[in-house]
Order: C-alpha cells, then sequence, then structure tokens
C-alpha cells in the first residue's frame, strides 16, 4: 500500500486547511442532535416518491398506494443500510491508510473524515434499528483485490467519492422534502452538511491519486480501471432495487419487480440524474473518456 | 420430462456465458471466482439469479463464497434435496 508522496499542489493544502478548520468550527455531538420518536407514522411516505425504485414507470401506479407507502419506509431502511455498509467499508480503507507513505499531507484531514463517519454510521444504523428493527445485509462479497497499489489507492477513493455524491444526491432531495417528517428530515440534512465537505475533499484527492496513476500504468491498464469503475458505478445504482425490500413492502414477485425496473429505459433517464455530477466529474478530469455505462 | 437440477445449473451457465462470451461452456469443477467470471460487482446479480432459479432465500450475511465457486458446489448447495 506504500506509495510515492502525492503530487500535492498549492490548492491542495489550501482546501485541506479549510476543511480540517471547518470540520472543527461545525463540529456536533449526534448522540445529542437526535430527538428520535418513539415510531415514525407509518401513514405517511418515509421517502420521497420520485426517489422511489418504481417511480417513472407504469408500475409505480399500478403498485397502488398502500404498497407505495410500505416501498418508502423499507426502501428508506435499505438505503441507510447501504450507508452503513457503504461507510464501514470505506473506513476499513481509510485506517488501513492514514498513516501509511504516500498519505502524510491528508492524513490529518483523515481523523476528521474517520470521526465524522463514524458518526454517521451511527446514526443510520440507529435508525435502521429503530424504525424498521433492521439493517439490511450488505452485497458485498468479500474477496482480496488484485490491482497494483497505485491502481487500488485511486480505486478506493473513486468509490468512496461516487458512493457520497449518489449519497448525497438523495439526501439533498430529501433533507428539502416538505412532505417527510422532520425526524427523517434531519437525518438527511447532517448528513449532507459534513458530505459536502468530505466530496470537496474526494473530488481533490482522487485527481491527485489520478494523475499519479497515470504516470505509472499502461494506457491498456487505463482502460481496465475505466472499465471496473464504470461497473461499480452501475453496481452500486442496481443496489438501490432490492429484492428483499420488495418482499417486506408485500410485493408478490420481488425478482420479478426489480427485473422489470432493470429492463425499464425509463429508469436509465432517472438514474442519470441521480449520478450526473460524479459522472461530469469523472469525465472532466479524464477518468471516464465517455459517459457510457454497462449492464452488469 | 423437466429436471429441476440440471435446468437450474443450465439457466446459471447461461447467465455466466452470456456475460463471458469467450467462454463456450463452464465446466463444473471451474473455479468461478478465480477465473473472474464471478467479482465483487456481479456477486449480487449472481446471489439473486440463484434466489430466482432455485426458489430459495439466501442470507448474503452468512453466505460462504465457497458454495457458489463452481458449478458443483452451486449444484450440491442450491440445487440438490435439503437435508432435513
Amino acid at each position: 500500500m506504500a506509495a510515492p508522496a502525492l503530487p500535492i499542489t498549492d490548492r491542495f493544502q489550501e482546501v485541506l486547511e479549510r476543511l480540517s478548520t471547518k470540520s472543527i468550527e461545525d463540529y456536533y455531538n449526534p448522540y445529542q442532535q437526535f430527538d428520535w420518536p418513539d415510531r415514525l407514522d407509518e401513514d405517511r411516505m418515509w421517502m420521497s416518491p420520485e426517489l422511489l425504485t418504481p417511480y417513472g414507470t407504469p408500475l409505480f401506479d399500478q403498485l397502488g398506494e398502500d404498497t407505495l407507502r410500505r416501498l418508502s419506509k423499507w426502501e428508506s431502511i435499505n438505503f441507510y443500510s447501504l450507508n452503513v455498509h457503504g461507510i464501514r467499508e470505506l473506513l476499513i480503507e481509510v485506517v488501513n491508510r492514514i498513516h501509511m507513505p504516500g498519505f502524510e499531507i491528508p492524513s490529518d484531514f483523515f481523523h476528521h473524515f474517520i470521526g465524522e463517519e463514524n458518526e454517521h454510521m451511527w446514526f443510520f444504523a440507529e435508525f435502521c434499528r429503530r424504525y424498521g428493527d433492521k439493517i439490511y445485509s450488505s452485497t458485498a462479497m468479500r474477496a482480496t483485490s488484485d490491482w497494483e497499489p497505485e491502481v487500488e489507492n485511486f480505486l478506493v477513493f473513486a468509490r468512496i467519492l461516487f458512493f457520497e455524491e449518489l449519497v448525497d444526491f438523495y439526501n439533498t432531495h430529501m433533507a428539502q422534502d416538505a412532505s417527510l417528517c422532520d425526524t427523517i428530515r434531519q437525518v438527511n440534512r447532517l448528513h449532507h452538511q459534513d458530505e459536502s465537505r468530505h466530496i470537496a475533499f474526494g473530488r481533490e484527492l482522487v485527481s491527485l491519486l489520478h494523475t499519479r496513476m497515470r504516470e505509472t500504468i499502461s494506457e491498456e491498464r487505463h482502460v481496465e480501471v475505466e472499465a471496473y469503475l464504470k461497473r461499480y458505478v452501475v453496481f452500486s445504482i442496481n443496489s438501490l432495487y432490492n429484492p428483499h425490500v420488495y418482499r417486506d413492502a408485500g410485493v408478490a414477485d420481488p425478482l420479478a419487480l426489480r427485473n422489470a425496473l432493470l429492463a425499464d429505459d425509463r429508469r436509465r433517464t432517472i438514474e442519470r440524474k441521480s449520478v450526473r455530477k460524479p459522472l461530469a466529474f469523472f469525465l472532466k478530469t479524464g477518468i471516464f473518456t465517455d459517459d457510457v455505462l454497462p449492464v452488469i | 420430462m423437466t429436471n429441476p437440477v440440471t435446468d437450474g445449473i443450465d439457466q446459471v451457465k447461461t447467465w455466466i456465458v452470456k456475460r463471458h462470451p469467450d467462454r463456450q461452456d463452464i465446466a463444473g469443477d471451474l473455479d468461478l471466482i478465480e477465473n473472474r467470471l464471478i467479482d465483487s460487482l456481479s456477486f449480487v446479480e449472481f446471489v439473486f439469479l440463484l434466489e430466482q432459479v432455485s426458489g430459495r432465500s439466501i442470507d448474503m450475511d452468512t453466505l460462504e463464497v465457497d458454495s457458489i465457486r463452481t458449478l458443483d458446489a452451486i449444484e450440491q448447495h442450491f440445487f440438490t434435496a435439503r437435508v432435513s
């Protein structure tokens, strides 16, 4: 995992100092921040309708109001569960690098990052356990990586950045949706506030890691890295279409619903909105040569 | 007459070959993970396929990777009669 020093720029140093200062100034105690009600109203939506996976297809209306309300509850539990597992996995990677050669400069900010992410993981898990009585399973396969260290370093932070940007689209939307209850809006608002710092940091770090990686790998290898990252983008989007969620919402054939939604091109148009920002970043930096996404 | 075991394995094989057109056939003892026919990103899709074809619910928290490592292992774990 050891790597040569990052090609640090003045801009990166300034961003790090600004974000570290802001992390200290904006610090809050999440364990005191929330006034968790005993239960959330099951007759209200728990997630904005336009964020539900059948939205934009004929299946949305066919499911009926009761099923959609149940779906909004379980898709929100799935969304927070994905956050729990995503954060758990990214923490492992950042802890592995925090005091390793090649990461001396961002090390200080990593301390803020780890602390904040741990707290996010806590409040997402708390939400799932209190109101869903469970956290949905992780969909990750525990496998060892066979990328060379420079590529692995880049991919770890590129995956983290993409995951944060995707989640932030949902957080921003739900924080502003006045039809949702205060608890749901607050969880999403607080996460969005912290994540805007992490995303700003992630974009700078991923750009530097990409520059450093390009100097050490062949063009052919870069094509493989791009293909992998594009598959990761689709994998992340598809994790929102969870048949276990559909089953909990009372859908008769959960896998058929998932397959129908994944086969419906109207969903691709809607998904594009949720990944517009990270895809634009990957294109601008040359990480992606085009925005064509594969089927996995 | 159809055989649910061979039909199930055939569907699994078809799913893999469709994603890896360079493969004509897949031997029962071929390591699907080592040969990159299933990787960390296609794993979840593959598990959902197994649930659909086998009709069994699979708990990803407790799923052992070795139980999906080869077609023979998949047949043994997901398509033969359960031992009660």
